[in-house]
């Protein structure tokens, strides 16, 4: 099997479009490091917790479930499986693509697999991105963000705005909204749009945020498949 | 509670990488016909309007007009990337303004 490209030119630019994003991760970082903080985390078990679980909303759910006092390792497992399960969709959306770089390459790069380099790197692909350095580019920045970002809140540097006053926390749904418009190419396309945008708010009524994400993906996926039609 | 600190990160970091792995390992023993490219290829479109349509949900007045901006933006300028930094400062204007 030949190897597809995997370049130090293609990690640079996955870092350079990386960075916006790495700016509202880093103001994330802020805020985990402070409610981590609250509950009692010094710096080091903050950033170790960023590290490990490299998520944050399924850290967030963590650290109120470890607050309780009452969290079990199957309770905070399962916690952490069913917030980062989206994470099933995302892999297996980047595998053909991904794949072709080898094994070795591939999965160190899922290690720096977030929500927003995933989005930032499926746009990149439609776009024609050939360099599977791309991926683990635009994590690198997040990374640092991230870990960053949790260090200064943990140790109560609080002396930035709050993310909100910025609007850093609408930073995901901006990049969301503006990829999504960018990648509507034709009128199919706006299948997958519809359907996951209906879909994720029939499912948050029901259920909430975390399976409304899974569900758009997984419903997207359905309508795109069952109406697909081989080229004559 | 009685396990150590080290024990229960090690459990969560395990529920986080098995998560980050089992979608990528699992789509290797499937075969990429063209109807399940077109399904991978949807995915990211549904995610995304699927992130957008919950935040405008969850937002006010404020967040549903800088959301629609980065739209209009992104058809206008050509550039999603642009399009959507001037959603943030759009939003964070209009919360200033007190919207």
């Amino acid at each position: 099997m030949t190897r597809a490209l995997f370049t130090l030119n293609g990690f640079r630019r996955g870092a350079r479009d990386g960075v916006p994003l790495a700016v509202s991760i880093f103001a994330y970082g802020l805020g985990f490091g402070l409610v981590a903080a609250q509950a009692g985390f010094g710096v080091g078990k903050a950033v170790a917790t960023s590290a490990a679980i490299y998520s944050g909303s399924a850290q967030l759910a963590a650290v109120n479930l470890l607050q309780t006092g009452e969290a079990t390792v199957w309770a905070l497992f399962a916690t952490i499986l069913v917030i980062n399960a989206r994470y099933l969709l995302f892999g297996a959306a980047l595998q053909p693509w991904l794949w072709s770089a080898g094994p070795l390459r591939a999965y160190g790069s899922l290690l720096l697999l977030g929500d927003a380099n995933w989005l930032m790197t499926m746009r990149a692909i439609r776009a024609g991105e050939e360099d599977r350095a791309y991926l683990a580019g635009t994590g690198a920045p997040i990374a640092v963000g991230w870990l960053s970002g949790t260090a200064l809140g943990a140790a109560a540097v609080s002396v930035l705005p709050a993310p909100q006053a910025l609007g850093f926390d609408l930073m995901l749904p901006c990049f969301a909204a503006g990829m999504m418009t960018a990648m509507v190419k034709a009128k199919a396309d706006l299948l997958p749009v519809l359907v996951g945008a209906g879909v994720a708010l029939g499912i948050f009524h029901l259920f909430g945020p975390g399976p409304a994400i899974i569900g758009a993906g997984l419903a997207g996926a359905a309508a795109a498949a069952a109406l697909h039609r081989e080229a004559p | 509670m009685t396990e150590s600190f080290p024990v229960l990160l090690a459990v969560m970091a395990g529920a986080a990488f098995l998560c980050r792995m089992a979608g990528f390992t699992l789509m290797r023993v499937v075969p990429v016909s063209a109807r399940v490219e077109a399904a991978l290829r949807a995915t990211p479109l549904a995610v995304m309007a699927a992130i957008t349509a919950l935040a405008m949900q969850s937002g006010g007045l404020a967040e549903g007009l800088a959301l629609a901006s980065v739209v209009g933006l992104t058809l206008l300028l050509r550039n999603d990337v642009a399009a959507a930094l001037l959603g943030v400062v759009v939003v964070a204007g209009l919360r200033w303004a007190g919207l």
